[in-house]
């Protein structure tokens, strides 16, 4: 690959970025603010995200182009909260035109289609349930959006060796293609992976298990128009009665999973013969190219602390799940967007440090969460004894009739926003607000997202009619009034809105959309209270 | 969860039970139970109330459960 401007596989053009000399090969020593490890989806939205807050960021990365193991498709479901992070972060657009945007998902088992839904109903936000879109895409949007952000330094081809937690800092030992050198920063955001060394270093304690399901996971193009749904059958007989799912993605090629026998031979899964045949069962007659195609065994790992010292772990490398439900992906990517403004908010000496805590909390709570659906799921695709499948086939056989039957049908619960009601920072309140489309003081249009932007973190604190103007002379904070004006705040309309919020209230929204506190006519301090909850100045020290 | 008598005719559901499963082979009966127990379970609709009667067969039948 290197060398080349661009490294192709499966038909695919990607990028390669360039190796440049780290100034500490020449002698420079400095202190470095934040430094990310790990240039897969959740570091680099790390980087984007704290970079777009104008908070400085280096991001290590061994390798020199997006992706790994080839061209393989990997996360490729964006579920609503990821594009309005994304929308944030300015690559919104980019992956709309990319990628496929769907809302429609079917459940099949065998020829009979059990229940089709439609996630766009009942929808509030400004961008659409999900979009598919291989995950070397999104990476590589992000870059391209780093390089415009002045805060970002990307380092190619520098891999991380070693760690060392000092009083005061961090230290990093790194290796490039023309030597080592030690890098020392305040805080460190481990995001390489499922394998990080970091973690290991560190010692830090994890609880993991290996899955024995397996599955082949096949990126394809075929000669064959197919709705640009999601399909997922419970059971397909052109799969020997195992699951399958079936996805679109960008540049006409479809995500294909199927579900092996247990202990299937890995190296069976993939054989090329075995694969054309299956696909063949599948489709029928087609031209078929096969762009990737692979073994994938799942496995499940959870840390026990997402935070040690000064190093915060997000992404795989804290958390690995059961991809059913794209929750892997996107919760990485929320787990960044989480680290992020709390460092930015720390950083501008807006929040103790304490509110830093406030990440493992959340975040761990969120992936322990995520990991529960997703078990639940393969419980339901795999059964563990002959009475579970004899019970699951009971349940399909319901579900072919009775609507209520097709709420226990679990062919993967798709992801969503995990709610922080139970934080330390929130009052009342803990969900993620959907992305409003609103009309902006200015007149223009456009969402809540907008007034979210850095730099720094600023919270949102939206009034509706009938609550008294808030005092905000202390801290970054921004008011608006909805839909009528309130006092002298700018005011902000769309019939959304009042989905979200009563006359006489307030609600507080943090920079990561989920809402802190939703109070009723808030009287003296009441208001200040809240969001210095939200800055993490409750927790102790 | 209600212990005390519920069924209007006990007598006539515990009849159309038997009669239902006349004729079936064990793993038929099974299934019988399975479709009846979702169906009823839908009926109940109650989480706690559910949760609690799962426990209580469980019980029943040995050993506590994890639920």
């Amino acid at each position: 690959m290197g060398g080349a401007a661009q490294a192709s596989g499966g038909g695919y053009q990607l990028p390669v970025f360039p190796y440049r000399r780290p100034a500490e090969l020449d002698g420079e020593r400095k202190r470095y603010r934040v430094v990310v490890v790990g240039g897969g989806l959740s570091g680099l939205t790390a980087a984007c995200d704290l970079a777009s807050r104008g908070v400085p960021v280096v991001l290590l990365d061994e390798d020199d182009t997006v992706g790994v193991r080839g061209a393989s498709s990997r996360g490729i479901v964006y579920a609503q909260k990821t594009l309005e992070i994304f929308d944030r972060l300015g690559i919104y657009p980019r992956i709309a035109e990319k990628g496929v945007t769907w809302s429609v998902g079917r459940v099949l088992a065998d020829d009979d289609m059990l229940y089709r839904f439609d996630a766009a109903r009942g929808s509030l936000s400004k961008q659409p349930p999900f979009i598919n879109l291989q995950q070397f895409y999104i990476e590589w949007f992000l870059v391209d959006r780093l390089a415009e952000l002045p805060a970002a330094e990307l380092r190619w081809r520098n891999r991380v060796t070693g760690i060392e937690l000092r009083a005061d800092h961090v230290a990093l030992a790194v290796e490039t293609p023309e030597g080592s050198y030690a890098l020392e920063a305040d805080w460190v955001i481990d995001a390489s992976g499922l394998q990080s060394l970091i973690r290991s270093t560190l010692g830090a304690e994890m609880a993991a298990e290996l899955g024995e399901d397996r599955w082949c996971i096949s990126d394809v193009r075929f000669e064959k128009e197919l709705p640009a749904e999601r399909w997922t059958w419970a059971k397909a007989a052109f799969n020997d009665g195992r699951a399958v799912w079936q996805h679109p993605m960008a540049d006409g090629v479809w995500r294909l999973d199927y579900q092996m026998g247990p202990h299937a031979d890995p190296r069976m899964i993939a054989d090329p013969a075995t694969v054309r045949d299956r696909l063949r069962r599948h489709l029928g007659e087609c031209e078929v190219e096969i762009v990737w195609v692979g073994p994938y065994g799942y496995r499940t790992q959870l840390m026990k602390h997402f935070r040690q010292d000064r190093v915060f772990f997000i992404g795989d490398v804290a958390h690995v799940m059961n991809p059913f439900g794209a929750r892997g992906g996107n919760s990485g990517v929320q787990d960044a967007e989480n680290i992020a403004w709390k460092l930015a908010a720390v950083l501008s000496d807006a929040a103790p440090e304490a509110l830093l805590d406030s990440y493992d909390e959340e975040r761990r709570a969120a992936g322990a969460h995520n990991i529960h659906v997703t078990t639940r799921t393969i419980r339901f695709l795999a059964p563990r004894s002959p009475f579970e499948h004899r019970f699951r086939d009971a349940v399909l056989d319901l579900a072919r009739r009775y609507d209520f039957a097709r709420a226990l049908v679990n062919t993967g619960r798709l992801s969503v926003p995990f709610d922080y009601a139970a934080s330390r920072l929130t009052t009342n309140g803990g969900a993620a607000m959907p992305n409003l489309p609103v009309t902006l003081p200015d007149g223009t249009h456009g969402a809540l997202s907008d007034l979210l932007c850095g730099p720094g973190a600023p919270f949102l604190v939206l009034c509706f009619p009938g609550a008294a103007p808030p005092d905000l002379s202390a801290g970054s904070a921004r008011a608006y009034a909805c839909g009528e004006p309130i006092g002298p705040l700018p005011v902000i309309r769309g019939e959304a809105l009042r989905q979200i919020g009563k006359p006489g209230e307030v609600l507080v929204i943090r920079p990561d959309q989920h809402l802190a506190a939703r109070l009723l006519r808030p009287e003296g301090a009441a208001l200040a209270a809240a969001l210095n909850k939200a800055l993490g100045k409750e927790i102790p020290r | 969860m209600r212990t005390e008598p519920n069924i209007p005719d006990a007598d006539g559901i515990y009849e159309a039970i038997i009669a239902a499963n006349e004729g079936l082979s064990d793993a038929q009966s099974e299934a019988f139970l399975l479709r009846f127990a979702l169906l009823l379970a839908n009926q109940i609709g109650d989480q706690q109330v559910l949760l609690e009667a799962i426990k209580t067969a469980r019980e029943m039948v040995g050993g506590n459960t994890a639920v």
